[in-house]
């Protein structure tokens, strides 16, 4: 019985080609879309699961308020992992660790490595990092030891044994040796690295302070219940803790987060970028819309082809065939063909993982996708599926009555008619939802790149400044002008795209508690000239102004010199011009004059208003911005680096483009509206498929129709109407639906940003023209060829 | 065999109730050939239908095989008609997707025999039609009269009690239809029942008996 269903089912397969064509094609787009993002939604849900201890680590957030403004983020200082360990019974143990850049030398290789790690040799008892020589007791304790894993260790050492081994550590060659070799970070852990380095290798930066907060502190608690109550002695801790250097309301504490949570419901950063679980939903409802989109399609031509299925019914029930057994051939087949198509998208996601991975910024390896849950997934899609998909037209062609279908009088119910319909504008109005997304978001991003940001941020290089630099910044800059190409250099603390640091701010008039919170960057006198900022009113810095506070005395009396922004100003109740040459307060040490009032930038992404800020010298600041032309980048990027080796010897040289940090603020954004193209263009595509299948369908039912009518003088404009006009319909009917909620989740996803386009009318115009132009083609296509066929031909078949 | 008592069938038009069968008694023995004859909608199918129990009846009585037909439940309908009744139409009802062999096995799929025992049976049958050699080939690569002869395969496959016949020459030429009528023949003589509907009294005369019918009444001569 099997057999022979499945005999039947193959032949008629192979028999009704198009059908089965645009069937398997849309299930398999549809699965490949689906096997891909299950890939990926576990991937991201199954980040650090390895961790055996996972359920017990937690990681420490600081947060601190200096006179009222909140500041939190993912660092500590090195004094936290002692101090918590010491005093809190819940901590089993500690461990610290920071990530850096560093060169290194073996031999004659020279790499530069970007996830050199140190960590206390707590580590190993904390994660479950496999130590495959070495003893992980003594591999990380002493300065000046390096674990590294299996690939970095074939990288430099080729098949030899490391351990034992010198590499030079940083432009110093501080000495290092190996003492053993850790298997390959996971692609699911959020930390990764490529060597490990003891933290003692640090040396200096071990101080007993809370402030210095520049490491990544993770806590092993003896009970993963202990974490609330652990919580909750902290801010007491920590008051005591700092009695002695904090006053008024000024307080820091830390915040305790789920190891395991971190990845996908932090808000701040791992040792890698995290993900988000709305993104996670996001992807995942996208991917069973489509694959809606493609079962869809199945149930429309199964239906429809139901007439020509139906003759065959018929005989098998004369011959004694029970309506049951007619039901699960037909589920029969649906299986048949979601098997075919499941196999084939299974290839075709193999194919495409490695693009896939480029978008998605993963590595997800083939291997994954046969893991016995990913396949165990497949099967009960393929199930669901044909069930979803099979019973209706299987339910419909059980159901017909054999004299009927024998004697010819069967006519396509009323019913799968409507059903089929709505099908198509559900189909549509995914598309038309998804089209409308995506001009919305690519419309955003496009305001993100183009909206004049009160400074001008192209071709900035930014390079790193250090201590040693800073003492020698004036040679720095006259040695690199030397090039005509770089038109001018400037510190800051922070780039000018994301002023973070936090300060508060007072006029000299206002008591200590009438403090404004506000955001400040500690800049030199080029650096309104070098990010093209305007002045509206006051003069710029002077190289004297700089000098006024970088050679005073410890115990001078120092005036600064501030510029404000006009929200920093209208903050402190003044107009610009009232401004200049106020006495203001910046904390409670930086006494100053106001020197100019800049105009109102975005110094920080759209998400958030332009807050007041103040800009001012002192003697910090990590970054060197390089304004250049932008001609001859090539050259001028050769130059800098050469001229870099001369005068910073002890760097390696590192830029990157203030332009590219400044997408990186919006990464998520950008990779959400990569991935909704692919996704939108998918969907329109399937949705013209399933309509293509219909309407040819439809049109070779229609076929005596069409003679008639032309026979009756209809020309063929005019029957082409008769047979788009139908679908077009259904399409604006789609259109209509979809317009409404795009319009809603849209405005949504666009409250997030402060600074953002409106939604206009013509976008939706332009997606429901798309929509319809696409559908108006795919049935035009066969519409025409019916149209053109001589009439006498049609009618003598009948 | 079966006896059909005051069978009245109709359709509503509207306020308009049109009769397709109307008072129809009609007794059938085994071993009887008979031919059901009359013009274009004058209820011969639906009368065949009936009998056949592919279509039901508003009223009347019918028993088969000692069965009231319109007493029975679908499935035990369908039991009762998949062990003794064979059907053969006009447009032969293949099913393109399968081979000569394949359609005459169908009823037998149905009937949960064995493979083995399927296999016998419709090999013994290719022999009997003499068409072994066309086993593999698809209904659309026979003629007409030779689909016609995989139908009537087809219907007996099951070794049925009564043969029902819907105008089986209806779509044949004159010579093919004289060998299916031969064949009707034959078959009557090894004691099958058959009751055919036709419209040529040439096709009648093999018949044992006729059944003239006007308006879904039966003509008494």
């Amino acid at each position: 019985m099997f057999k022979h269903y499945f005999k039947t089912a193959v032949r008629n397969l192979g028999k009704s080609k198009v059908f089965s064509f645009i069937n398997i094609l849309g299930l398999t787009i549809g699965l490949t879309c689906c096997i891909l993002m299950v890939l990926y939604i576990r991937h991201e849900l199954s980040y650090d699961d390895f961790q055996k201890k996972g359920d017990r680590i937690t990681r420490v957030i600081m947060e601190y308020s200096m006179g009222g403004s909140v500041m939190s983020g993912n660092f500590t200082s090195t004094k936290v992992a002692p101090a918590f360990k010491k005093n809190f019974p819940e901590v089993e143990q500690a461990v610290r660790m920071t990530n850096s850049n560093r060169i290194i030398h073996y031999d004659d290789k020279l790499f530069d490595e970007k996830s050199f790690m140190y960590a206390d040799s707590t580590f190993f008892d904390i994660f479950s990092f496999k130590l495959l020589k070495g003893n992980p007791q003594y591999a990380l304790s002493g300065p000046n030891v390096v674990v590294v894993t299996q690939s970095t260790s074939k990288k430099y050492f080729g098949n030899d044994d490391p351990v034992g081994k010198i590499i030079k550590v940083g432009s110093d060659e501080t000495p290092y040796q190996v003492t053993g070799v850790i298997e390959d970070c996971p692609s699911n852990s959020q930390i990764k690295y490529d060597m490990l380095a003891s933290f003692s290798s640090l040396g200096e930066t071990q101080e007993e302070t809370y402030w210095n907060a520049n490491f990544t502190t993770y806590l092993l608690l003896k009970d993963k219940k202990d974490i609330a109550s652990l919580q909750a002695k902290i801010p007491a801790f920590m008051k005591k803790e700092m009695a002695a250097v904090l006053s008024g309301n000024d307080y820091v504490t830390f915040n305790l987060e789920p190891f395991r949570s971190i990845h996908l419901h932090s808000p701040y950063e791992g040792f890698e970028p995290n993900s988000s679980i709305t993104y996670i939903y996001i992807i995942g409802i996208v991917a069973l819309l489509i694959l809606a989109i493609a079962c869809f399609t199945y149930v429309n031509l199964s239906t429809a082809r139901s007439m020509e299925r139906a003759k065959e019914v018929g005989i098998r029930k004369v011959s004694g065939a029970h309506k049951k057994q007619i039901f699960w051939q037909f589920i029969g087949e649906s299986m048949i063909l979601s098997v075919i198509s499941l196999l084939l998208s299974f290839g075709l996601a193999a194919l495409l993982l490695p693009s896939f991975n480029q978008l998605a910024d993963r590595q997800l390896d083939l291997y994954s996708m046969f893991s016995p849950f990913i396949i165990g997934l497949a099967i009960l899609i393929i199930i669901c599926i044909s069930l979803f998909a099979g019973s209706y037209p299987a339910l419909i062609l059980s159901g017909f009555q054999p004299v009927k279908v024998l004697k010819g009088a069967f006519k396509n119910t009323g019913s799968g008619l409507l059903l089929r319909k709505t099908l198509i504008v559900f189909q549509f109005a995914i598309s038309a939802f998804l089209i409308v997304a995506t001009f919305i978001i690519q419309n955003q991003l496009h305001f993100i790149q183009n909206k004049d940001l009160g400074f001008d941020r192209e071709h900035i290089v930014v390079l790193p400044l250090d201590q040693k630099m800073r003492d020698n910044l004036n040679t720095i800059k006259t040695e690199f002008k030397t090039n005509p190409d770089v038109l001018s250099l400037a510190k800051a603390s922070n780039e000018p795209i994301n002023i973070i640091s936090g300060f508060n701010m007072r006029r000299a008039d206002q008591a200590d508690k009438e403090n404004i919170s506000v955001n400040a960057n500690v800049v030199d006198e080029d650096f309104i000239k070098t990010i093209g900022a305007k002045i509206i009113e006051g003069t710029d810095f002077t190289l004297q102004d700089s000098k006024d506070v970088l050679d005073a005395k410890e115990d001078d009396k120092v005036t600064y010199h501030f510029i404000l922004n006009e929200s920093a100003a209208k903050a402190l109740g003044w107009t610009p011009e009232e401004a200049i040459g106020k006495k203001m307060y910046l904390g409670d040490q930086r006494p100053g004059l106001v020197k100019a009032v800049v105009k109102d930038f975005n110094f920080s992404s759209f998400h958030d208003p332009i807050k007041p800020l103040v800009l001012f010298n002192e003697g910090w600041g990590g970054n060197l911005l390089v304004k250049l032309s932008g001609k001859h980048l090539p050259q001028t990027l050769a130059f800098l680096e050469s001229k870099w080796k001369e005068l910073v010897p002890q760097r390696p040289f590192e830029y990157r483009f203030l332009d590219d940090d400044y997408n990186k603020l919006y990464q998520s954004e950008i990779r959400l509206g990569k991935v909704l193209n692919i996704f939108a263009t998918i969907a329109i595509l399937l949705a013209a498929l399933g309509l293509f299948g219909l309407s040819a369908y439809t049109i070779q039912q229609r076929t005596k129709e069409i003679g008639i009518r032309k026979v009756l003088g209809a020309s063929v404009p005019n029957v082409i109407t008769l047979l788009s006009k139908d679908f077009l319909t259904l399409v604006i009917i789609a259109s209509l639906i979809a317009f409404p909620i795009a319009w809603w989740a849209m405005n949504k996803w666009l409250e997030d940003f402060v600074y953002r386009v409106s939604i206009g009318w013509w976008i939706f115009l332009i997606s429901g023209i798309i929509a319809v132009v696409i559908s108006l083609l795919t049935v035009s296509f066969l519409a025409v060829k019916a149209a053109v066929a001589n009439p006498v031909k049609s009618l003598r078949t009948e | 065999m079966l006896e059909l008592k005051g069978i009245y069938k109709w359709v509503n038009t509207g306020n308009h109730r049109t009769f397709l069968l109307k008072d129809v008694d009609m007794t059938v023995q085994a071993g009887e050939f008979i031919s059901i004859m009359g013009p274009s909608g004058s209820g011969k199918s639906t009368l065949l239908n009936v009998i056949g129990m592919l279509d039901e009846f508003n009223e009347g009585e019918y028993i088969f095989m000692n069965e009231s037909v319109h007493k029975l439940k679908e499935k035990q309908r369908s039991s009762l008609y998949k062990q003794y009744i064979g059907f053969v139409f006009q447009a032969y009802h293949l099913i393109d997707e399968l081979t000569v062999y394949e359609n005459i096995e169908t009823p037998l799929i149905y009937q949960n025999i064995k493979t083995s025992e399927r296999k016998a049976m419709v090999a013994d049958i290719l022999d009997r039609f003499q068409i072994v050699g066309k086993k593999d080939l698809f209904p659309t690569q026979l003629s007409g009269g030779q689909q016609q002869l995989v139908g009537i395969a087809r219907a007996l496959i099951a070794n049925p009690k009564l043969l029902l016949a819907d105008e089986p020459t209806g779509n044949l030429n004159s010579k093919q239809g004289e060998e299916i009528m031969n064949l009707f023949k034959q078959l009557n003589d090894e004691g099958m029942t058959i009751i055919q509907v036709t419209h040529s009294e040439k096709n009648a005369a093999y018949g044992s008996h006729i059944i003239n019918l006007l308006d879904g009444m039966i003509q008494k001569n």
